[in-house]
């Protein structure tokens, strides 16, 4: 047990480097000067070229890639050229309030599609199944960040029930939100859950109804045993790969929610990378994605544990 | 004006009579309006920073520059009737010396102070320039450099004579430096010191001469200002009680925090909203300021725009009439460079219009029609400060000039990407095959509106003469409204500068912004002056 | 923006035993599935009419008509109603299909041949290969999909083409670690064993017993992504990323439509329901494929 999970762990640390390597070279891909955020339009080309020379983009890109890193190890992501804040500070606040939104949205998302797949693995076949998977169907089909504009214009101005935009007025963490911080955050997290809501539905619902249709448990049913026996193997069965999915949701919600934050001025990570994106500031750029990319490194690794940890029968066909 | 479909009136009775039943139930969780207080929505992404140099451009300027400090010379924004012109801040009074005219004497005024009390004098004058052209200075900040120190070109010592008197120094006569010396904000030094010597911290804690003072910052979400009320002037003490400013960069969001009651005050609504705003009791306001959305073109041997005839062609083509409609009304149609009643504007004899028939003309008489015809390519954007609704806007036009034979082709780029071409010149490598480039230009002082365009030294890389626009008699006309050192006399030959430029043709000019902002009926006070800027101290809320 | 199935892992089992006459089973198992029927119908309607739209639509999706901007649906001329720029929008929403079914099969189809490429080259081959095929693979897969599709968009730029590459490198992590478990399970299989102990090539199994047994499977995958597709071509688009204007593309009207939902809702929601309408039938087409393909021997 212990070998195999020090030998996932092994494993990932190529991955890590990787996903650095891909992380700086994709700024860099992009055309367009990295000083754009910071330097006025006008500015004349001998001030681009000091500045360039005070951020160090006139080194090579291998001495550049080596120095990020160096520092990044370090805990030093650089400073945003744009505000000129270190990019930690910047992203500490940034992904608080995503974490927040993420949690929010993964509660009602992975609450309501494990009900939902429930519901309609146990009604296999019936109208309540397909009611049910409907809207997990649905969850999966539709632009999210559509939704969270209809939603606002319902909500927001047609019924003044919710706010429109932002985060609550206080600025405050998870736990200490009051009425008008939930206020502001349920219409986002209702979009961010959409996703999650679908394919958890859709996953709980094939795994109740392949544990449900398992010859013994037919057999039990049958008999007329227990249904409480028959509850406890499906959940047995369905946990595992119910974990895994949720689990690696968390991490898209976490890493994907640019477009519901761009919708509703949600200052997370997304709305971060977004600004980042078109001012060009590319340490901020960097940070961003190397943080959200390394969480979802470790999140996969953890599922990954967890997952052969709990059903031995699974393997990942590494060939190894 | 244009012609409005009406919403799909079935649905919207189903809501709200739905809503008046739900609404009941519902709790009112939007974000309550608290009395005095004034919500603003910005089309910036973030903050713009509070150092005294903003970025984030003009609208920086205005609401985290104008607001927090002032500079020794403000802006008058008093008026929506006459053109906004300079006026005394920081600075009583300010003159060339008339036997030395690079040396400028600028008088302080007396008995103003820093928000963190510190006194305002010559040396909280010299340390804030000393931050821009002082490389040795401990408070130099090549960041702020690249935000604002291009606007004072000419200025190249700045030496206290006493407490309340300071002297600048230019490299060669330049009658200009007024207009400089508006850009740069007076920064508190003892408060940089207090912080630990670091902008980054006094972004966060700022503190100047201005109306407002900072109560409150959010990184990212919100800054909270409160009037200062021992303001020097007494005539602009704030009338509101609190000013929050919130970063909504995206225009739909805007218009939803404006019409749900979560901000009171939105810039640049989408003009296809401002009909439901409208109905929903908003106030719009709008009125000319000195924007102007052009073509840029290029003059060099290789482009078809380097005959006037082809120029001059083109600007007759545009139906401006209908880029007004198609923004709903919020633009005004160009008749130069500078709006009709600036002081600069002159009386050019050629006129904007729209004129086919003579269009088609002069593209004959230049060698191009039905046989050859004229084609070209544009660098245009998707967005931007002050590109107004770039897209719609150039497929408009691209239709005007094909109904006189022009096949007009759109190289689409993101904003910043076409800065980086505007700052390469028609010459770069990345402007091949590139006769214009689509950018809106900020007119608001004299090396903005002319002499950055026109100058014949002034192109890439010194420069944004992009086209390479090069005409000894222009470059005399500059020199002399640059020696120009009053007032009258100034304008006067401004007001032959614009006169060529818009004979000759030097741009193709569209439209003028209007900069439209909607309101809640519940904002009073507010004046739209013909500024990029806008004074926010008479501003109060009631109800 | 998540994917749906990209970390399920759920192709479809390989058979255990090679089946006499399993696609005539599948087939017929589709054909008696009505919900399969109709999507395929209308997904195929859709098609042809993004193809045959130069046929189909009453206008020039591109010509404007500054007084008739925002018509609602009815209105004289224009079926569907009019944009922002009054184009009518039935035509940009047929000539919208062509960009937008594109912009959801290229990328799949792109990565479905590489991605499988790489994925059963890597099980098949085994060993240092493998490593170092999935290793490299799953480098890329480290990234939350919407995440490296905006991070490739955003540096590369806006355009067809880009958006296009930018989704292909998405989407070939998922179908290569796919490609690569099924063709493991495959490769130890009994029937494979016996081949290789009868002294069969590599080549001959690889093609003979293999690449039957994996290529329907993974096929079946990839349809399932072509309705994440879509959707996430349509969020770049959104975010100024993927397809530029005046080009018409579903994802895109969303966008420019959005100003109009106060002013004329309907036509504002239309591109947004022809995305779904889409994205509905891909899914539940995949859904009955995976259905009928999952015949236990």
């Amino acid at each position: 047990m212990l070998a195999l999970i020090i030998r996932r762990f092994v494993y990932t640390l190529p991955i890590a480097i990787g996903v650095t390597v891909v992380c700086f070279s994709l700024v860099h891909l992009a055309p367009g000067d990295p000083l754009n955020a910071v330097v006025g339009p006008d500015a004349p080309a001998d001030v681009v070229e000091t500045l360039k020379r005070a951020y160090g983009f006139d080194k090579p890109l291998p001495v550049q890639y080596a120095k990020w890193l160096y520092r990044a190890l370090h805990g030093d992501l650089g400073r945003s050229i744009a505000t000129g804040r270190p990019v930690m500070h910047e992203m500490s606040h940034a992904i608080g309030n995503s974490v927040a939104l993420a949690v929010v949205a993964a509660v009602i998302g992975f609450g309501f599609g494990c009900l939902f797949g429930a519901i309609a693995g146990y009604a296999q076949g019936g109208f309540v199944d397909k009611v049910a998977s409907f809207f997990g169907l649905l969850g999966v089909s539709l632009p999210h960040y559509w939704l969270g504009m209809v939603l606002v214009i319902l909500f927001s101005v047609e019924l003044g029930a919710l706010p429109a935009i932002g985060i609550g007025p206080e600025g405050a963490a998870v736990w200490a939100w009051k009425k008008a911080d939930w206020a502001h955050a349920i219409l986002p997290a209702i979009t961010l859950a959409v996703i999650p809501l679908g394919i958890v539905t859709r996953t709980v619902r094939a795994a109740v109804a392949e544990a449900l249709n398992q010859e013994f448990v037919q057999a039990l049913r049958a008999k007329g045993l227990q249904s409480r026996a028959v509850l406890r193997h499906v959940a047995k069965n369905v946990a595992p790969v119910c974990l895994a999915v949720m689990g690696i949701q968390f991490g898209y919600m976490l890493g994907g929610s640019i477009l519901v934050e761009t919708v509703f001025a949600w200052p997370g990570t997304g709305f971060l990378m977004n600004d980042a994106i078109f001012r060009r500031d590319i340490p901020l750029l960097q940070g961003v994605i190397l943080v959200l990319a390394m969480f979802f490194v470790a999140l996969n690794l953890v599922v990954d544990v967890l997952q052969t940890v709990i059903d031995p029968r699974i393997r990942r066909g590494s060939g190894g | 004006m244009v012609v409005r479909t009406v919403a799909c009136p079935s649905r919207r009775e189903v809501l709200v009579g739905g809503s008046a039943l739900v609404s009941l139930s519902l709790p009112r969780l939007a974000e309550a309006q608290t009395p005095g207080v004034l919500r603003i929505g910005m089309t910036a992404a973030d903050i713009p920073q509070m150092t005294g140099s903003p970025d984030n451009g003009f609208e920086g300027y205005r609401f985290t520059g104008y607001t927090i400090f002032d500079a020794l010379i403000n802006w008058d924004l008093s008026s929506a009737d006459k053109a906004s012109d300079i006026v005394p801040g920081l600075a009583e009074s300010w003159a060339a010396d008339p036997s030395d005219k690079t040396k400028w004497i600028f008088k302080l005024r007396r008995g103003v102070s820093f928000h963190d009390g510190s006194p305002f004098n010559a040396d909280a004058v010299v340390w804030n320039y000393d931050k821009l052209i002082n490389k040795d200075a401990p408070q130099f900040d090549a960041r702020q450099v690249g935000l604002v120190g291009f606007r004072i070109p000419s200025i190249k010592t700045v030496r206290k004579v006493d407490d309340y008197t300071v002297a600048f120094g230019t490299g060669t006569p330049d009658a200009f430096v007024p207009y400089q010396v508006v850009y740069i904000l007076m920064a508190s030094p003892k408060q940089w010191e207090t912080v630990g010597k670091d902008w980054a911290k006094f972004h966060e804690q700022p503190s100047g001469t201005g109306p407002f003072k900072v109560d409150k910052y959010v990184q990212r979400q919100r800054v909270e200002l409160i009037p200062h009320k021992t303001y020097w002037d007494k005539k602009r003490v704030p009338k509101t009680e609190r000013i929050v400013l919130l970063p909504l960069p995206e225009a739909n969001s805007r218009t939803s925090a404006l019409l749900s009651g979560q901000v009171d005050w939105i810039e640049q609504p989408l003009p296809d909203t401002v009909p439901q705003l409208k109905s929903a009791g908003m106030q719009i306001f709008s009125n000319g300021y000195p924007h102007v959305w052009p073509y840029h073109p290029s003059v060099l041997d290789n482009s078809p725009l380097r005959d006037i005839r082809v120029r001059k062609a083109l600007n007759l083509a545009i139906d401006r009439e209908g880029i007004v409609a198609l923004m709903g009304g919020l633009a005004l149609p160009a008749r130069g460079h500078v709006l009709p009643d600036n002081p600069w504007f002159g009386k050019p004899t050629f006129e904007l219009k729209h004129d086919p028939e003579q269009a088609k003309k002069l593209l004959a008489a230049a060698g191009y029609g039905p046989a050859n015809p004229l084609k070209l390519k544009f660098a245009i954007s998707a967005s931007g400060s002050g590109q107004m609704l770039p897209l719609p806007m150039n497929e408009y036009i691209q239709q005007n000039l094909a109904d006189i034979g022009v096949h007009l082709e759109f190289d689409v780029t993101e904003w910043q990407a076409l800065l980086d071409r505007w700052r390469a010149g028609a010459k770069g490598d990345v402007n091949k095959g590139i006769s214009a480039v689509n950018i809106s230009y900020a007119t608001q002082d004299p090396y903005s509106a002319f002499a950055r365009f026109m100058r014949s030294t002034f192109h890439a890389p010194v420069g944004v003469n992009w086209g390479f626009y090069n005409d000894p008699e222009m470059d005399k006309l500059l020199d002399a409204a640059q020696l120009a050192f009053e007032r009258t006399a100034r304008d006067a030959a401004l007001a032959r500068v614009h006169e060529k430029m818009v004979n000759d043709a030097v741009m193709i000019w569209v439209v003028h912004d209007v900069g439209p902002r909607a309101m809640s009926a519940k904002v009073k006070g507010f004046v739209q002056a013909k500024n990029w800027f806008q004074d926010l101290t008479p501003v109060s809320m009631v109800g | 923006m998540t994917s749906p199935a990209l970390d399920l892992g759920t192709a479809p089992a390989p058979l255990a035993h090679p089946v006499h006459g399993y696609r005539a089973r599948v087939l017929r198992q589709l054909s008696r599935d009505p919900i399969t029927i109709i999507c395929a119908t209308v997904l195929i309607a859709i098609f042809l009419s993004a193809i045959f739209a130069n046929h189909l639509a009453p206008v020039d999706p591109y010509k404007t008509s500054m007084i008739n901007r925002l018509k609602p649906v009815g209105y004289h001329g224009y079926w569907l109603g009019s944009d922002e720029l009054g184009r009518d929008l039935m035509s940009r929403l047929l000539y919208g299909g062509r960009l937008s079914l594109l912009m959801g099969v290229a990328p799949v189809a792109a990565a479905l041949l590489i991605g499988a490429l790489l994925g059963v080259v890597a099980g098949f081959v085994g060993g240092a290969v493998n490593t170092l095929i999935m290793r490299t693979v799953d480098v890329f897969y480290a990234f939350p999909s919407v995440l490296l599709a905006i991070a490739i968009s955003g540096s590369l730029g806006a355009g067809v083409t880009n958006a296009i590459l930018s989704l292909t490198i998405v989407f070939i992590p998922p179908i290569a670690r796919v490609s690569e478990s099924v063709t493991t399970g495959v490769r130890n299989l009994d029937y494979v064993d016996a081949a290789r102990a009868s002294g069969a090539g590599a080549w001959s199994i690889m093609r003979v017993h293999v690449l039957r047994n994996v290529l329907e499977p993974i096929f079946v995958y990839a349809t399932s992504l072509i309705s994440v597709s879509i959707i996430l071509a349509s969020g770049l688009s959104f975010l100024g990323l993927g397809i530029v204007p005046p080009n018409p593309e579903w994802g895109l009207m969303l966008n420019t439509l959005r100003p109009a939902i106060y002013i004329n809702p309907l036509v504002a929601a239309l591109p947004g329901g022809a995305i779904l309408v889409t994205s509905i039938c891909f899914n539940l087409l995949t859904d009955g494929l995976r259905q009928a393909m999952d015949i236990r021997a």
